[in-house]
């Protein structure tokens, strides 16, 4: 088990820079997703990490020791791979000890410290099989086996479960955070979906064209996104971006908004500098509501979606579509006009100009 | 004069009929052009160039046959040749060495020409014996191109500077070579064709010493010790005399050192005599000789490239363009391009030949030159089986009396 | 699918019973109508492969020299069998062959192996180096033989001249007229023809493996042997079995490159099945023991097939 620490770690192929002066931090046991969409250079951060690819320049620490000239075997690493990489020709059971038969581990060794993986994961009966053999979601594990029975200082996992469906993928994720929990070893988790992301992290990286534009705990991701960039990339269905103008009334802060205004009361933001300016709220789905209240955003109904537990709604609010999470039982009428309660102190106001959080 | 009735005649003859006559000039001229092709195996640059220019006069005398030669390489020759023939995809004509004769014929690749050859005008060109080679109970199957005369070429410079006679007996020719052989200074006395090709000259060299093929009464054998006491000297002679690459030197191999100046004598034939002289120069670097005689027979053979008709189709063209070769000015030009003989004995009377003394070896051997042994069998004989018996020797892997045992065995073997 | 339909069809009226087009139809609901459908491939199979196999292996019972016609072609049983047995040169060319084969096929996996290793690292120009390097495959058989057979001449090869230069021989060899070096040089010759055919089956088949086995077998600390070993070759399986017995097959049945090169010799150090068979065919004639020589050559292969691929398991996983 050790730290991870990235210190100004670059990348370039060409004139093409993938990663622009990375700096991150992990302690120890904790558990890190590198989130972005696909060319954000999510991976190849992970390939630095690994060794498999040289970086450009910058430092990379894993506990006190700055491996960058240490080979990917001798930084006590294990990963997993999104295809799994399992060797075809050898049986899960030589798949599992491979690291450690390299590794002039005593055969008896090797044998007790693959039964205990295989006991972990639940695939002792699947120890003579070969790769071609197994369903997906048992290569999974066979390829959470090969990283685990080395007990190294730092898991690394890309894109693990991508390539299973849905159902299995729910359940191996649990099974990601019950390991993690059990073993304690940190993680540098890659990954495109938030949900694994806010589930399994207890520190999410969101990453774009090669920066980190933000990183925080989920629930900071979540609830106080960096910048529109963040606040769009988490979150589903995604949050409503409502342009207006910042007042100052006699109650408080306003945003005036074509027809109608929106008090934002119990605002958490410091937004001096942007009365009279054009800003952009973030307002999250769920921070919507039927009901009436001070704030309210009124307009016409455009769709409905019932999903089970609530219903989706957009409502055309004077030109700018809002969608709302509502509950299951509102079902307003397409083309009727609606009002919907906001609570304000989990809106986010944007610098247009920048897109960053004010 | 010979009237022709081919597809296209026919057709004009219909066409007749009904079009008018000035449609006939045209279809008219169609119907006399002709194209034949040619299978030979020219390799060198000189032979081709000789190939060149016969066709050339051949185009002037008869601008209404074309004909397209195919160079078929001498190695791949019976195969390519089989393989036409049995899938009835023959040339108008072939060209055909001596040796080959009795296998084609036995496959009934040729035509016969018997009656065409003796209604020709320049019949009388040519002695009787020219026609041996390719006729077969008193069938005539083609026409000698060119003659294959025996010779061989000797540094002339080296000779003089050593002080040695022109060797007149194979003892003779034996002790010049070994005189003139010092392999610190890369230099043999014999360039031995041991390789591909090599088999005739091993063949020539026990009948020298009286082991002959073909018996008196036509049957086929071969004396024993007769072919030992030839193999015996042959084989000194390339351990004494000849590089050591003799066992796989073929012609280009044997040509090339004596052109290099590694050998002083190579045996062949006048076919390669403009190939050594753009290299050395003639009566200065090298001279001539006729091929010494050995203790029993003197053997220079005289073989003949016969052209055959080997399609029946085209025989028409096909015989203007083998009895072309026979004409003197045609004989003249192939000769100065490449140093073979004519077969024709008025050709050879030119002056552009009798003139010259390098050609004085060849005139001379047209008197006592002999054919090649010919039976069927034999090409594959002398190739597959003389040539790596003598091979065996030559490797330290058999001696003489093994190999002559070999070599009666195969012929045993080939002729039963 | 209708199964009530087919259970009570329609009353067939005279008309019905005539009309080729539902006799067609209810033929092709038969058993008999996919053999119909293989008629046309089985008859080409059997006109382009099976009579040609078939001809060659009936040739070998009978007497057959194009030279002597009068001998017929009558059924002469295992008479030309029977020879093989006590031909000498028929053992000596099945024991060169075994040598010229082998050595041949060894020399050429490896030299092909490291050539698509190095060129599969996609450094700058590996491109056009892996198109160059094809070259030697590309030459005709007759073209290669010729080249190779000047550069190792006794008196003009560039390859006697370097060896001189860099001291390793003291004068030129005359590399195919002396039998120990014969075979060698004419493999060498081979090897450098033939290894781009094991260059670029290998290189597509190492397209074929992910790179994160590599990967992930960095991080489990096997070295580039141990890759090579455990990794490559094993996924390469496949691939190299083909090739092995593609390459074996061309080996043992094309006399081309001996053939320029040495005629079998000297003597008959370089004499081989293929060669021996096309000599007989085309320089004696003999076309019933050409053939008897080509149904062993085919036999031998068939076996080797055999026993290669059981022996490499390429049917197994």
């Amino acid at each position: 088990m050790a730290t991870l620490s990235i210190k100004g770690v670059r990348k370039s192929f060409g004139a093409l820079e993938v990663l622009k002066n990375i700096d991150l931090e992990l302690e120890d046991g904790g558990f890190l997703v590198l989130l972005g969409p696909s060319g954000c250079g999510k991976s190849t951060l992970l390939s630095i990490i690994a060794g498999l690819e040289p970086s450009s320049g910058g430092d990379v620490v894993i506990g006190e020791r700055n491996v960058n000239d240490v080979h990917p075997k001798d930084r006590n690493i294990a990963m997993v791979f999104q295809s799994y990489a399992l060797y075809p020709t050898m049986a899960v059971r030589r798949n599992i000890g491979f690291g450690l038969e390299m590794r002039k581990v005593p055969q008896a060794e090797r044998e007790a410290a693959v039964q205990r993986a295989a006991n972990l994961l639940q695939i002792e009966h699947l120890l003579d099989r070969k790769p071609a053999q197994l369903s997906g979601g048992q290569r999974q594990r066979v390829a959470m086996g090969r990283a685990i029975v080395r007990d190294p200082d730092l898991f690394l996992f890309d894109e693990p479960l991508s390539n299973l469906d849905a159902k299995l993928r729910v359940e191996m994720r649990t099974e990601i955070k019950r390991l993690h929990d059990r073993l304690g070893t940190s993680v540098v988790y890659v990954t495109h979906d938030q949900v694994e992301a806010m589930t399994l992290g207890t520190k999410v990286a969101v990453m774009r064209e090669g920066l980190i534009q933000q990183i925080a705990d989920p629930q900071t991701i979540y609830e106080r996104p960096a910048n529109m960039f963040v606040a769009g990339f988490i979150g589903s269905p995604t949050m409503n971006f409502l342009t207006g103008t910042l007042e100052l009334a006699e109650g408080g802060l306003l945003l005036r908004h074509g027809d109608g205004a929106l008090p934002l009361v119990g605002l958490e933001q410091d937004v001096a500098g942007f009365v009279g300016k054009t800003v952009v709220a973030g307002i999250r789905p769920e921070s919507l509501s039927a009901g009436t209240g001070a704030a309210m955003l009124s307009g016409t109904v455009d769709v409905v979606e019932p999903t089970g537990p609530d219903t989706m709604v957009l409502i055309n609010v004077g030109g700018q579509v809002i969608s709302a999470r509502l509950g299951s039982r509102d079902r307003p009428k397409l083309g009727a006009p609606l009002s919907v309660v906001v609570d304000t102190t989990a809106v986010n106001l944007f610098d247009p100009e920048t897109g960053v959080r004010i | 004069m010979t009237t022709r009735f081919d597809r296209r005649s026919v057709l004009k003859l219909g066409g007749g009929l009904l079009a008018a006559s000035a449609l006939t000039p045209i279809t008219g001229a169609f119907a006399q052009s002709k194209s034949i092709n040619y299978w030979h195996t020219f390799t060198s640059q000189s032979e081709a160039a000789g190939l060149e220019s016969v066709m050339a006069l051949f185009k002037a005398a008869h601008p209404d046959i074309a004909v397209t030669p195919e160079n078929i390489p001498n190695p791949e020759f019976m195969a390519k040749i089989t393989a036409a023939v049995v899938a009835n995809t023959r040339p108008s004509v072939t060209m055909v060495s001596s040796e080959r004769f009795q296998d084609l014929l036995a496959m009934g690749a040729l035509t016969d020409i018997t009656d065409r050859v003796a209604n020709w005008e320049r019949r009388s060109d040519f002695s009787d014996q020219r026609f041996d080679s390719i006729t077969a109970d008193g069938k005539v199957y083609g026409v000698p191109g060119f003659a294959f005369v025996d010779w061989i070429y000797y540094r002339k410079d080296w000779f003089e500077e050593a002080g040695i006679a022109v060797p007149t007996t194979l003892a003779e020719l034996y002790d010049a070579a070994v005189k003139l052989t010092d392999p610190s200074a890369n230099r043999y006395g014999f360039a031995l064709r041991g390789g591909p090709g090599g088999q005739n000259f091993i063949i020539n060299m026990m009948e020298a010493f009286g082991a002959k093929l073909i018996q008196a009464d036509g049957s086929i054998s071969l004396d024993r010790e007769k072919a030992i006491a030839g193999l015996t000297f042959y084989s000194d002679l390339a351990k004494n005399a000849a590089p050591s690459s003799a066992p796989n030197d073929g012609f280009r191999q044997i040509i090339e050192g004596f052109q290099t100046g590694q050998t002083a004598m190579v045996y062949h034939h006048t076919g390669s005599y403009q190939d050594i002289a753009s290299k050395l120069e003639p009566g200065v670097q090298f001279g001539t000789m006729a091929v010494p005689t050995g203790p029993v027979n003197r053997v220079a053979r005289l073989a003949y490239a016969y052209n055959t008709i080997t399609k029946a189709e085209d025989a028409d063209a096909a015989w203007e363009w083998i009895k072309f070769w026979g004409e003197p000015d045609a004989a003249v030009a192939f000769l100065e391009k490449t140093g073979y003989f004519p077969a024709s004995t008025t050709a050879a009377a030119d002056q552009r030949i009798a003139g010259n003394p390098m050609y004085a070896a060849a005139s001379e051997t047209l008197g006592f030159g002999i054919p090649q042994p010919s039976f069927p069998g034999a090409a594959g004989w002398a190739e597959g089986t003389v040539l790596p018996a003598f091979q065996r020797i030559l490797i330290g892997q058999a001696t003489p009396e093994q190999a002559a045992d070999e070599i009666i065995a195969g012929l045993a073997e080939a002729t039963q | 699918m209708s199964r009530v339909a087919a259970a009570s069809p329609p009353p067939r009226s005279v008309w019905d019973s005539l009309n080729p087009v539902r006799l067609l139809g209810e033929l092709s609901e038969t058993r008999y109508w996919m053999y119909l459908l293989l008629l046309p491939s089985a008859l080409l199979i059997t006109a382009v492969v099976l009579y040609p196999t078939v001809y060659g292996f009936q040739m070998s019972f009978h007497e057959m020299r194009l030279n002597r016609p009068a001998l017929g072609t009558g059924f002469v049983g295992l008479k030309h069998y029977a020879r093989m047995v006590s031909d000498p040169i028929f053992w000596t060319s099945l024991v060169n062959t075994a040598a010229w084969v082998t050595s041949s096929i060894i020399l050429e996996f490896l030299v092909g192996l490291i050539a698509a290793l190095a060129l599969n690292r996609n450094l700058p120009g590996t491109k056009v180096l892996a198109v160059l390097i094809l070259i030697p495959y590309f030459l005709p058989n007759v073209v290669a033989g010729h080249m190779w057979a000047l550069m190792l001449d006794p008196r003009l090869g560039v390859i006697n001249d370097v060896l001189v230069r860099i001291g390793w021989l003291e004068s030129y060899k005359a590399w195919f007229a002396d039998p120990t070096t014969a075979m060698g040089a004419a493999i060498v010759v081979e090897v450098w023809h033939s290894f781009p055919f094991f260059t670029l089956l290998i290189m597509a088949g190492l397209k074929g493996i992910p790179a994160d086995l590599y990967k992930a077998a960095d991080i489990d600390g096997a070295g580039a042997f141990s890759q090579l070993r455990l990794i490559t070759l094993p996924m390469l399986k496949t691939i190299i079995a083909a090739a092995v017995i593609l390459r074996v097959i061309g080996l043992v049945n094309s006399p081309d490159l001996l053939l320029i090169l040495t005629s079998g010799g000297p003597g008959r150090s370089t004499q081989v099945l293929s060669l021996y068979a096309f000599q007989t065919a085309y320089k004696d004639f003999n076309f019933g023991y050409a053939g008897a020589l080509s149904v062993v050559m085919f036999v031998l292969l068939m076996g080797f097939a055999y026993i290669y691929i059981r022996l490499s398991k390429v049917n197994q996983d």
